[in-house]
Order: C-alpha cells, then sequence, then structure tokens
C-alpha cells in the first residue's frame, strides 16, 4: 500500500518543527494571526519564527539587564510586551521586533503583564504596584501600593483589572478609579485565573489549596489537598471546567450543575514530575500540559472533569511554557534548554476535520 | 535530584551595625571560583562589591490556618523561583536578612515550598553579633535573641572593641542560649570563608561524620597558656593555691590563633574525658595526657616540662594560673618565660536568658511509640518556643541510629549508620525560649525502656 503515509508513533501530535533559543525559554505566544511564533528566553533574547516553518525571522539578545520576566502578546497580534529585572517594559512591532516605547518603571522586577482582551489596555505588575497603560504607551492607570508584591494580575472586562497578592483579590475600574471589589483571604495568592464572563476568581495559594469565589453571590470555597502549591491553572473557554495543578497530577474542577462544591473533581495522571504548565485550547475541552520530566500531553476531557489522553510527545526538558496556537492547529511547548517544539494538531470540530492541508 | 545537585544556600542574619555586608563583600571578594548570586533583604550604606545581586523586600507569608511552621518568605519563593532558571550563572547562594528578622520563616521555606526544595538545600544560618552591643540588644529585642538560637555559626564580631574578659563572659552566655552553634570571634567580620560556608548543617549525616555530637563542648579547663619554648629543661612551678590539686593537659604545636586555640580545647576536652593520672611534684609532665598534679605539700611545687626541639606548649588548666601563681621557669637559666598568648574558658554560667538550650544525653534505647506521642505532643504544645531541634535515638530493636531535626514544629526522622559495637545512646538538644528543663528530662526518661 504504497499511498498510505506512516504516521509519527505521537497520536494527535504530528511533525511540525523544531528550534532553537539561547537560553531558559520562559514565555511564547502566537502573533500575526498564527504566522508568526516569538520565544523569550530567561537571559532576555527574544525570537521570532515563522509559524508554519520556524524559520527565524528576527531576533534579539539582552533586551533587558538581569533577565526577561515576562512576555505578552497584544490580542490582535501585531505587537507585544517584554518586562524584566531592569524595571522596564518595551512595547515592540512583531514585524521586526523594533522597539516602539520603553516605559521604565523604577528599579522592581517587572513580573507580570496582560493585555485587556480588547486590547487598549496593558496591566503591568512591578513589586506592590499595578499600571495601566494604553497600546502607544501612554500611563492610564498607577494603583496604590498592594499589601505584598502582586503574584497576579488579569482582566475581568474591558476597563476591570483584577490583582492578586498576599491576602487578597482586589478589582480595580481603572477608567473611573475605583476599587470595585475586595476579596480576603489570609494566605499568599500565587496564581490566579477568572472565568470567562469574569464570575468565578480562582487562586492556587501557597498553603496547596484553589481558593474560589463567585463574584455575583459572594460566595466562596476553599479546595485543599494538594500535594504541592497551584502555580498553575487553566479555564476552558466555556467556563465549565478549571484545571489546577501543583504537582504531577491535574485536578480538573468542573463548574456544571451546583459543583465544584461537594463534587468529586477529574484527575489526569499522566506526568511523572510536577506539572510545569498548562493550558487550555483557545475553544473546546482540551488540556495540554508539560512537566518538569520534558512531557508534553493533551488531554480530551469530559463535562465531569475526568478525560483521556488524545496525545503526547516529549519536548526534551523541563517545559518553560506551552501555547495553542490561535486555530488550535498547533500546538507549541518551549523548555529549559532553549528547545522550540512545535507540533501539528489535529482537532475534530462539528463541522470539519482540521490540522493537515 | 540528590541533595549533591541543589544549591547551597546560606542565611547571613545580625542586627544592623553587626558586619553582615562587611563579611558579604569578604566572601565574594575571596571566593572567586564560586559564582554567588546575593538576595539582599537589607539595604545598607556599605554596598555589596560584585556578584549577582538581587535586593528584594522581606514578605512573610501566614498561611490561614495560622500555623507559624507555615510561615514562609515570600520574596525568597519568588526570587529563588527566578535564580533556579538561570543554574548555569551561580552555584551559591547567600542571602542577607535585615536585622529585624526572624530566621524561622526564612528556613521553613527551604522545607515547606517543594518549588525550593527541589532546587535549593539550606546550608546553613550564620548570625552575626556586635560585642559591643549585643548584651543590650539580647536584653530589648526577640529579635536578636532568636537569631542567636536559629544560627548554625555565631560570628562574634567586632572583638577589638571589647575586653577579653567580656568577650568570655559574652561567649558563656551565647553558648548558653544556642549548645549546637559554632562560636567564632571575628574583628571586622574576618573569618575563615570555610567556617560560614558549605556547613551542610541541615544535613545530619554530614554533620555527624565531622563531628560525632550535636553539643559544642562545656569545657572542663579555665584557662589556657601558650608558651614559645626553645628545646631545653623546664618547671612548671606553682605556688599554694585555693585546691590541693589541678589537672592540665600540655599539648606540643599548640597554635596561638582563636582558631587553634578552639581546636587544643577540643582535643582537651576529650582528654579531660579520661581519668586523670595523679603526677607527685619534681616528676615529668607527659604530653597529650590527662595528669592531675598534686599540690598537697606546703610551698613551691615544680613539675619538668622536657622540650626535644623548640615548640609551642599549650597548657590546659582546671583552674587559671593566677589561681596558683603558676610559671613557667628554664631551668638552667632560672629564668621566667612569660606566655605569649593566654585564653580564659568560662565553665561556670548563671544567665536568665528566656532563650536557652536543653540537651538531654542517656543511655539506652527509647520506646519509639512512646516517644512518638512525648515528641508530637511537645511539640504541638511547645512548637512555638522550640526554635531548633537536633539529636539521635537509640530506637529498641533497630540495628541503626536514628538521627533528627526540627525548626519549629517541622520535623524529619531518618535511619543513619549501624550502631555495631557502640553503646546505644540518646542526645536531644532543643533551643526554644522559656523552656522547662526539668520536665522535658522527665519526659523523656519516660520514653526509656
Amino acid at each position: 500500500m504504497p499511498d498510505i503515509e506512516p504516521f509519527s508513533p505521537r497520536g494527535m501530535f504530528h511533525k511540525g518543527w523544531t528550534a532553537e533559543v539561547s537560553d531558559y525559554a520562559i514565555a511564547c505566544g502566537w502573533a500575526l494571526k498564527g504566522k508568526q511564533f516569538i520565544v523569550g528566553d530567561v537571559a532576555g533574547g527574544i525570537f521570532a519564527f515563522e509559524g508554519d516553518t520556524g524559520k527565524i525571522i528576527w531576533e534579539k539578545e539582552n533586551t533587558h539587564s538581569g533577565g526577561l520576566l515576562a512576555m505578552a502578546i497584544h490580542p490582535e497580534g501585531e505587537i507585544f510586551a517584554t518586562s524584566g529585572q531592569d524595571g522596564n517594559v518595551q512595547i515592540c512591532n512583531c514585524h521586526e521586533g523594533k522597539v516602539i516605547k520603553t516605559l521604565d518603571l523604577g528599579k522592581g522586577w517587572v513580573e507580570h503583564l496582560k493585555w485587556s482582551n480588547d486590547g487598549l489596555f496593558l496591566a503591568i505588575a512591578s513589586s506592590k504596584k499595578v499600571y495601566v497603560f494604553n497600546e502607544i504607551g501612554e500611563e492610564k492607570w498607577i494603583s496604590e501600593d498592594h499589601p505584598s508584591t502582586v503574584s497576579a494580575i488579569t482582566w475581568s472586562n474591558k476597563n476591570e483589572l483584577a490583582t492578586a497578592c498576599y491576602g487578597r483579590v482586589t478589582f480595580f475600574d481603572i477608567v473611573n478609579n475605583k476599587t470595585n471589589q475586595k476579596l480576603e483571604w489570609q494566605g499568599s495568592l500565587v496564581s490566579m485565573e477568572l472565568s470567562p464572563d469574569g464570575d468565578i476568581v480562582a487562586c492556587g495559594s501557597q498553603d496547596n489549596s484553589v481558593h474560589f469565589w463567585r463574584r455575583s453571590t459572594g460566595m466562596d470555597a476553599e479546595m485543599t489537598g494538594y500535594p504541592g502549591k497551584p502555580s498553575h491553572l487553566s479555564f476552558d473557554d466555556s467556563g465549565k471546567l478549571l484545571a489546577t495543578s501543583g504537582s504531577e497530577r491535574i485536578t480538573v474542577w468542573s463548574f456544571i450543575g451546583n459543583g465544584p462544591e461537594g463534587t468529586m473533581p477529574g484527575e489526569l495522571c499522566h506526568h511523572t514530575e510536577p506539572i510545569s504548565s498548562l493550558a487550555f485550547s483557545n475553544k473546546g475541552m482540551l488540556v495540554a500540559s508539560g512537566s518538569r520530566d520534558g512531557s508534553v500531553v493533551a488531554s480530551f476531557l469530559k463535562n465531569d472533569g475526568n478525560g483521556d489522553p488524545v496525545g503526547a510527545a516529549f519536548a526534551g526538558d523541563l517545559v518553560g511554557a506551552i501555547s495553542w496556537r490561535p486555530d488550535d492547529c498547533a500546538l507549541a511547548a518551549v523548555n529549559a534548554k532553549g528547545v522550540v517544539n512545535v507540533w501539528k494538531f489535529k482537532v475534530r470540530t462539528n463541522l470539519f476535520s482540521k490540522g493537515f492541508k | 535530584m540528590s541533595i549533591k545537585d541543589k544549591v547551597p544556600v546560606t542565611i547571613l542574619t545580625g542586627f544592623l551595625g553587626s558586619g553582615k555586608t562587611t563579611l558579604l563583600n569578604r566572601i565574594l571578594s575571596e571566593e572567586h571560583g564560586k559564582r554567588i548570586a546575593v538576595i539582599e533583604n537589607e539595604y545598607g550604606e556599605v554596598g555589596i562589591d560584585q556578584g549577582l545581586v538581587i535586593n528584594a523586600d522581606e514578605e512573610v507569608f501566614e498561611m490561614s490556618n495560622g500555623c507559624i511552621c507555615c510561615t514562609v518568605r515570600g520574596d525568597l519563593i519568588r526570587v529563588l523561583g527566578n535564580l533556579m532558571k538561570r543554574r548555569d550563572k551561580f552555584d551559591y547562594v547567600l542571602v542577607e536578612t535585615t536585622g529585624l528578622a526572624d530566621p524561622g520563616p526564612v528556613a521553613q521555606t527551604f522545607f515547606m515550598d517543594e518549588e525550593i526544595s527541589s532546587e535549593f538545600t539550606l546550608d546553613g544560618i550564620v548570625t552575626l553579633v556586635d560585642a559591643a552591643h549585643i548584651d543590650q540588644q539580647l536584653g530589648r529585642s526577640d529579635e536578636s535573641s532568636e537569631q542567636v538560637a536559629f544560627a548554625d555559626v555565631l560570628v562574634l564580631n567586632k572583638t577589638d572593641l571589647v575586653s577579653d574578659d567580656a568577650l568570655n563572659t559574652l561567649e558563656s552566655r551565647l553558648r548558653d542560649m544556642n549548645r549546637m552553634t559554632r562560636i567564632i570571634r571575628a574583628e571586622n567580620a574576618k573569618v575563615p570563608i570555610e567556617t560560614v560556608l558549605n556547613l551542610s548543617a541541615f544535613d545530619l549525616d554530614q554533620i555527624l561524620k565531622r563531628r560525632p555530637t550535636f553539643l559544642e563542648p562545656e569545657y572542663p579547663f579555665e584557662w589556657t597558656g601558650v608558651y614559645d619554648l626553645d628545646a631545653g629543661k623546664y618547671e612548671l612551678m606553682l605556688e599554694e593555691g585555693p585546691d590541693p590539686e589541678m589537672s592540665l593537659v600540655a599539648l606540643v604545636n599548640q597554635g596561638e590563633s582563636e582558631e587553634e586555640l578552639k581546636d587544643g580545647a577540643e582535643s582537651s576536652v576529650r582528654l579531660y574525658a579520661e581519668k586523670a593520672n595523679t603526677l607527685e611534684p619534681g616528676k615529668t609532665i607527659p604530653y597529650g595526657e590527662h595528669i592531675n598534679l598534686k599540690l598537697d605539700d606546703k610551698g613551691n611545687k615544680s613539675f619538668i616540662l622536657n622540650i626535644e626541639k623548640p615548640t609551642k606548649i599549650g597548657l590546659f588548666t582546671q583552674h587559671t594560673a593566677e589561681e596558683f601563681n603558676m610559671k613557667v621557669i628554664k631551668s638552667v637559666e632560672n629564668k621566667e618565660i612569660p606566655f605569649n598568648t593566654e585564653r580564659f574558658w568560662q565553665a561556670e554560667h548563671e544567665h536568665d536568658d528566656e532563650v536557652g538550650s536543653i540537651a538531654i544525653e542517656r543511655f539506652g534505647d527509647v520506646d519509639p511509640e512512646k516517644l512518638n506521642t512525648w515528641m508530637g505532643r511537645l511539640l504541638s504544645e511547645k512548637g512555638v518556643d522550640i526554635f531548633r531541634t537536633k539529636g539521635f535515638i537509640s530506637y529498641s530493636g533497630n540495628p541503626r541510629r536514628i538521627v533528627f531535626q526540627g525548626v519549629h514544629m517541622l520535623f524529619t526522622a531518618q535511619p543513619d549508620k549501624e550502631w555495631g559495637n557502640e553503646p546505644r545512646r540518646n542526645q536531644l538538644v532543643f533551643i526554644g525560649r522559656n523552656l522547662n528543663e526539668k520536665e522535658m528530662q522527665e519526659g523523656f526518661d519516660k520514653c526509656l525502656i
């Protein structure tokens, strides 16, 4: 049967491309609607590759003295922002990597960057303060000092920003400079995700628990029993499932019906070492996970949070970050040795089967 | 990942002005071979010369359960979490805390956070004290006594500003508070680097291999004199004193530095543990032996010291030289040879610090179940006040020695080497605040079989 093409033995991961950057890769993302893939390494090297082939388009080193801490690609995909230990944020053009604007925020590390969904604002966390700038780098808002270093930021709607730190989550209306809501909890919140509708707030806590709040009802709940601190959280696009992990296990809470309080979560036990990155696909119930042992697994989940692996691959070393292409037809993983792996991914939808050209 | 692959972290604590930054700079300038990352909580007037330096404000994170042993340092988790991605850039980490830092959460961070403990190992806690001011500081603040209590090494700094007498008194006060710590005297934070780095102070196997006990010795002698002597015959002359006898150990090749004196003292402690041989006046003093000078005759008594080739003789005497007006006289010329160096060791101590050490040493086996119950109860009731615990235990029926250590309520125990022919015994050391020695000893005794 000469016309049958052999599949590489990788389940639904198919051969894509690999490339290398200079140091431990900590951040990555797709730009220009999936035509470009940008990787940032811990030393401050930024590299842009062709999304389909992995051919290098541009690269630059030492963008932040002391090292890179965060990178965020604008939702339109034409510009991106980076930040580092030098206290600076750079807004750059994706096509050539040119710096459009440098924001100097002082001495503290700039650890978190988030573009609002409509792309009008860039939120920046540095030490105890959070800043909001617009796309062209004009300052729009600055928070007061938080009680501790801000550990996570995320947009709840186009004008409302959520921040997490030791002891609380705060919602700020950044246009009217108002504090909309404060959710308090005595514990060190190390991660935060919001459901797509902004109602459910989930935070991983240093004491090995996940704390939820429902903003509409004010109800909160604590999910304990994690073997490690749940640094990795991801909601699916419908807000039904929340994948969480602080160990080699992924625990998936289902918000369908009265859950997750009082329900048994789904458990995914596909890795042998703790999870180092976790991301739901842009659409649908696929969750991809990368581990310290270099394994990358995609699992297809059911409504109760349980599921089966549909594909697995080896990324070579600790997975620093993973990213689904906007059309979910490719998955990228970057590792601690600076290796970039991009696999094509076959997705079945109601309409047609994608992933092969 | 084995402990060998983990990056060692040394914590430097001490009040403002105790010399932390001076020591830090000394380490950085002397350890050229090592690439050291520095996390600095205190931005003093003295800058740090070189190296990968990260400033971070101290952030103490308590947990919702209110358990103090879960309290960690958020700044260290954040900074070390980033540093672990730059493993190729450094192979040692020094953390300089503020003068007011509580060392508990710092130490607990390395045990409570999985991500940190998988990449880093707490090598030791080094506390600097300003010899001129620590007496007052200990009276005024809990932090300074806690920093002393947590220390694996205490650097008694600025000794040039204080008299020897005061130093000896101070050292014995600190020793009482923390009987596990090593005390090193220094001027201008000048200490041998190997006494503060790579201690593996939390690696019990390592410690017990180097030293058979967790307890620093209490000296059975009060005085040491080091004499620089040419070859020839000498007399050790003593007048009548308060006691009819005095025991001593004489060591050849005795150095004069504080470190060498401590080494000599340590050897002498071991020799003192042996029964002393009585020596009549007129006899020759043997070297490296515990002897008892017989002094009940009236008038001056002389003992002989024979020196074959020039050397420095260290005399470790039960009482001070002054009490007997003890002199070394070169026989032929009848000339007194003064000592080059003297060092007093204070044996008696009555201090009323709240923070102190309790040591329990007992021969025999313990019942594992009873010990667990007792220890569990002790730590749950007194864990807040017990800063550090170390020890080894002989479980009945277990051929291996069990070693354990704890920081507040965090506690680990592991089997160590086989006992073999060694007599079965137990040693427990607790450092804490307002601990009741009698009650704890009685509690432990009930666990013995």
